[in-house]
């Protein structure tokens, strides 16, 4: 059951792979969250600016702009560089923690995921007590 | 004639003196008869004469004895043998006994400096055939070999170091290393190996070089990575005799690496994308995230192609891998190109259809057939029109052309499509492993492997050529020749 807080929150989900983008958007959904998406990072970028979403999932590897590139570009704004974000990639373990120290990245997810526990990360990065970069951050106000 | 006149007289006087010593009597009587003068003459002379023939007598033999004893040695051929067989009178027996054992003596030392003479020449001989064999090696070697020895100078160096620090072998011979070489880390390090004194020991460094980019500008120059390896070799007290430095040039190695950890990077990306596709929307149907019937047969549809996406991705990649190490068994044998094409435009129809895309045929009436591997060459005619297809707007035009070219002699053929247009960076990466250009990637799915595998069954398997001609925005054309007589000149004569 989510509550009212959850419902209001806006996700940005930006990936250049429709289906990825089209199944994290309906679990979100589903589990009550309004979903923006964007199809690489030039276009997430744009839509972070305008939206200002409470979360951001984003791939790694885009065309034009990377999920790298963009969470940079949104640390040097005030507005956006509190978003939190949710880093997705299928490049193995070419992301080493110097590139994810920059910017805001929550959490690194390797593919393929389950949309389940990104699920659960969402949760716990909206509403519970996350510190930076830890993956064991509890989710049970969320849950 | 001496001799014989000699032989007379002895003769004479022998026979004088033999009536005379076997009765005086008759020498008596022969002398009551003469003068004074005539008995005092004959008295002094018969003996004188006696003992001159005694004399002559023992000279010849002695001298006979002695020419005997000097022509064995100078025959003896094996150390005595033949002074041993001389027929000696008894006085000269001891004198050939002496000469016998002395000149067996010589014989053994001699035999004994022969032998050793024999091994010290084949031994120089074997030295020098093994320092010819080791600067033949030398210099083949793409390493920079120098050597120097105690006095720090150059004794042995290659072509290669000599090109790498601009220096003429022959000259820099017995050249102070410090005169030749001015590289002043190489100078420090062969002073610290030596100064180290491991003998027999490697030791490894890493050196930067400033190299010309390429030989017409030399102008240019780029740094470039050298692993060098030091070794000191010890002498004959046990000293460091010498100091060996070998200089790799680590780029190939660099670029390899690089390309192995780029091509891993790639590869995990691809095949970890179509699954992630598949593992979340099992996981969506499982956890009953679709609503409907509609939606779950579209989460199956998706499985499927993602699961079809990835399959073709692995075998693309066990296939160009397969060619790239020269294990793959082609099967060549006649095969029509235009029978290639209609098959492959039969396969993407549905597709064209789809987009409103209209698919021309230009191939040679009379037909074109070559010898080639019938299941390959319709991968790649396949993967041609699949991506016009792909990436032509609706509404557009593909054009297959296939034509012989008479002077090469060799197979065209040629895929023109009316989309976008390929940039010439693009163009440049095109054929290689994962490349997808960033426009294309949300036109339609692909494995950025189809042109790589293109390429390598046109040019590595079929001695072909590939490639693309396009202007941004004006459509581009994929082409690919085979050349029609590969195999045997005699067979197409």
């Amino acid at each position: 059951m989510s509550t009212l807080t959850e419902k209001t929150s806006r996700i940005l989900i930006v990936d250049d792979e429709a289906h990825i983008l089209q199944v994290l958007s309906l679990k979100l959904r589903n589990a009550g969250y309004e979903v923006l998406s964007a199809g690489d990072g030039e276009e997430g970028l744009e839509l972070a600016l305008e939206e200002l979403p409470d979360l951001i999932i984003t791939d790694f590897q885009m065309p034009f702009m990377t999920g790298l590139e963009m969470c940079q570009a949104l640390a040097t704004n005030k507005e956006t560089e509190e978003i939190p974000v949710i880093m997705l990639t299928a490049r193995g373990h070419s992301l080493n923690d110097e590139d994810v120290s920059i910017g805001n990245i929550r959490h690194v997810v390797h593919k393929p995921f389950s949309p389940r526990a990104v699920l659960e990360l969402v949760k716990s990065q909206l509403f519970g007590n996350n510190p930076r970069r830890d993956s064991q951050s509890s989710d049970s106000e969320a849950a | 004639m001496v001799s014989l006149k000699l032989a007379v007289a002895l003769g004479l006087v022998s026979a004088a003196t033999g009536i005379l010593l076997h009765d005086p009597s008759v020498l008596q009587v022969w002398l009551s008869g003469q003068s004074v003068v005539l008995r005092g003459a004959v008295l002094v002379v018969i003996p004188s004469l006696t003992f001159l023939v005694m004399l002559l007598s023992f000279g010849v033999a002695h001298d006979r004895a002695i020419t005997r004893l000097s022509r064995a040695i100078e025959t003896d051929s094996d150390g005595g043998s033949e002074i041993d067989k001389i027929d000696a009178p008894g006085w000269l027996q001891p004198v050939v006994n002496v000469f016998s054992t002395s000149v067996k003596r010589m014989a053994g030392e001699c035999r004994q400096l022969r032998d050793q003479l024999s091994s010290v020449e084949s031994h120089k001989f074997v030295v020098e055939a093994q320092k010819k064999q080791c600067e033949a090696v030398l210099h083949t070697f793409r390493d920079a070999v120098i050597v120097t020895d105690d006095a720090d100078q150059i004794i042995m160096t290659n072509e290669a170091a000599g090109e790498l620090f601009k220096f003429n072998v022959d000259e820099a011979a017995y050249q102070p290393f410090e005169s030749i070489i001015l590289h002043e880390k190489l100078r420090r390090l062969v002073r610290d190996t030596r100064q180290a004194g491991d003998i027999g020991q490697c030791r490894h460094a890493q050196i930067h070089i400033k190299l010309p980019v390429n030989t017409t500008t030399s102008e240019m120059t780029q740094e470039t990575n050298f692993d060098v390896s030091l070794t000191c070799v010890g002498n004959q007290s046990g000293d460091v005799g010498s100091v060996v430095a070998v200089l790799h040039d680590m780029t190939h190695e660099r670029e390899l690496s690089e390309l192995k950890t780029d091509f891993v990077s790639k590869a995990s990306h691809e095949l970890r994308t179509p699954l992630a596709s598949i593992r979340a929307y099992i996981e969506m149907l499982i956890d009953g995230e679709a609503s409907d019937e509609s939606s779950r047969q579209e989460f199956y549809r998706v499985i499927q192609d993602e699961a079809e996406r990835l399959s073709r991705l692995i075998d693309y990649l066990l296939n160009i891998s397969r060619i790239e190490a020269g294990i793959v068994q082609i099967e060549k044998k006649e095969v029509s190109i235009n029978a290639l094409v209609d098959q492959a435009v039969s396969s993407i129809s549905p597709q064209a259809s789809n987009k409103g895309i209209e698919i021309s045929l230009k191939l040679s009436p009379e037909g074109i057939r070559l010898e080639g591997d019938r299941d390959m060459l319709h991968q790649v005619i396949l993967n041609l029109v699949s991506n016009a297809v792909k990436y032509t707007p609706e509404s557009g035009k593909v054009t297959i052309v296939a034509e012989k070219d008479t002077l090469t002699p060799s197979l065209l053929v040629s895929v023109i499509d009316t989309g976008m247009g390929i940039s010439p960076d693009e163009q440049r990466r095109i054929f290689d492993k994962f490349y997808r250009i960033d426009n294309y990637k949300q036109l339609a799915p692909g494995t950025g492997l189809g042109l790589t595998l293109c390429k390598h069954i046109v040019e590595t398997l079929h001695h072909g050529h590939i490639g693309v001609e396009s202007k941004l925005g004006m459509g581009a054309k994929f082409w690919f020749t085979i050349p029609l007589r590969q195999t045997n000149p005699r067979i197409a004569a």
